[in-house]
């Protein structure tokens, strides 16, 4: 046995984790290895708390949705089969814990008839098209920002779609499923939400 | 523009339009300048999101954050206590006392209505000695009679300070 190889067997024997590739480190931690899901909640622990708080755009919730999504990880570790990537697995997880949050507090939320315009839908078709891009010649620390922003403003069920299909690169009928909603109404949230992003973007850009 | 033609354009933009309406949209493309310039609309604003959501970090150090998920799977994971198991005098009690309790009852019930009680009770309660009350029972006609008399005919009664209300 060569000396690579016999680190990887150290590794994987609860040595030292750091450098042991991913698939390695989630059979481990299927066996009960919790040093190995340690260190796979060390390298996803920033991605999924990013995408924690990109939907509840609150810091302390987005902590405690991120830490609830690791615990049950845990928990349901012996269903991840590798379809998909173990971070991509884990975002799906904090994902459906944030909009289980998200509906506990729609029912509690009070909405402002503005809102529920929005929801309803037809104001975008009154916003006028936007012609001219609204993002070009920006440095990209300062679009992100921007976008950052113009993301704030939205409603929680139009943003979560539009991170749901341009971030998480998810179909509309995996978004439907995930939302427990119509295809029509994933659509409808989305066009909506393209389009107040255009209008916002471009009253940022007007206001520089 | 309706509606259902605006919808079509965005899915055109996704390709999540199957390829018979996608060639409608196409067709609808070449003559109408407004859905190209909502295509164009929507198309930059999709360039605009794709690799640039803000790049955000969790604000709390590796190790705090692994001992509260840590804390938690443990607290999950640990085992349910064991019901203990009573001890035999606790057995007993448990069996004891309501049987203690019937066997009381039973005893009372006997005693009252049993060889050594009055059997067919021709008087079987006094209400109270200042109204003066008797209560007759016959069993074999299952009828009470309550007799009250007035003014009550007893000592309290007859007393010369005569009965008192406290």
């Amino acid at each position: 046995m060569n000396i690579a190889a016999l680190r990887a067997v150290e590794t994987m024997n609860g040595k030292d984790h750091s450098s042991a590739e991913e698939p390695g480190l989630v059979k481990a931690a299927q066996k009960g290895d919790m040093a190995a899901f340690e260190e796979l909640v060390a390298r996803h622990r920033d991605k999924i708390y990013a995408r924690a708080f990109s939907m509840m755009r609150n810091e302390e919730e987005a902590i405690d949705l991120s830490q609830e999504a690791w615990v049950k990880g845990w928990q349901r570790l012996a269903q991840f089969q590798g379809e998909s990537s173990f971070g991509t697995w884990m975002t799906r997880i904090v994902i459906n814990l944030c909009l289980d949050q998200l509906r506990k507090q729609k029912r509690q939320r009070t909405e402002s008839i503005e809102a529920m315009d929005e929801e309803s839908g037809g104001v975008e078709r009154q916003m006028p098209v936007v012609t001219v891009n609204p993002t070009a010649g920006l440095e990209r620390a300062e679009l992100r920002q921007r976008i950052d922003k113009a993301l704030g403003q939205l409603s929680h069920e139009h943003r979560t779609v539009l991170i749901l299909h341009e971030f998480e690169e998810m179909e509309y009928k995996q978004i439907a499923k995930t939302m427990e909603c119509s295809i029509g109404t994933v659509m409808s949230r989305l066009f909506y939400a393209r389009r107040k992003m255009a209008a916002l973007l471009a009253d940022m850009k007007k206001n520089q | 523009m309706d509606n259902e033609v605006e919808l079509k354009l965005q899915a055109f933009l996704d390709g999540e339009l199957p390829e018979a309406e996608a060639r409608e949209v196409v067709r609808t493309l070449a003559q109408d300048q407004q859905a190209v310039l909502l295509l164009a609309e929507l198309r930059n604003t999709r360039q605009a999101l794709v690799g640039f959501e803000k790049v955000v970090t969790l604000p709390e150090s590796r190790e705090f954050f692994w001992s509260k998920i840590q804390r938690e799977i443990s607290r999950l994971d640990a085992p349910a206590r064991p019901v203990e198991k009573p001890s035999l005098l606790a057995s007993w009690r448990r069996f004891l006392v309501p049987a203690g309790a019937v066997a009381a009852m039973l005893t009372v019930v006997f005693i009252a209505i049993g060889p050594f009680g009055a059997g067919t009770l021709a008087q079987t309660d006094v209400a109270s000695d200042d109204s003066g009350a008797f209560t007759y029972r016959d069993e074999n006609a299952q009828t009470t009679l309550v007799w009250v008399s007035y003014p009550a005919e007893n000592e309290v009664a007859d007393s010369p300070a005569g009965p008192t209300l406290e």
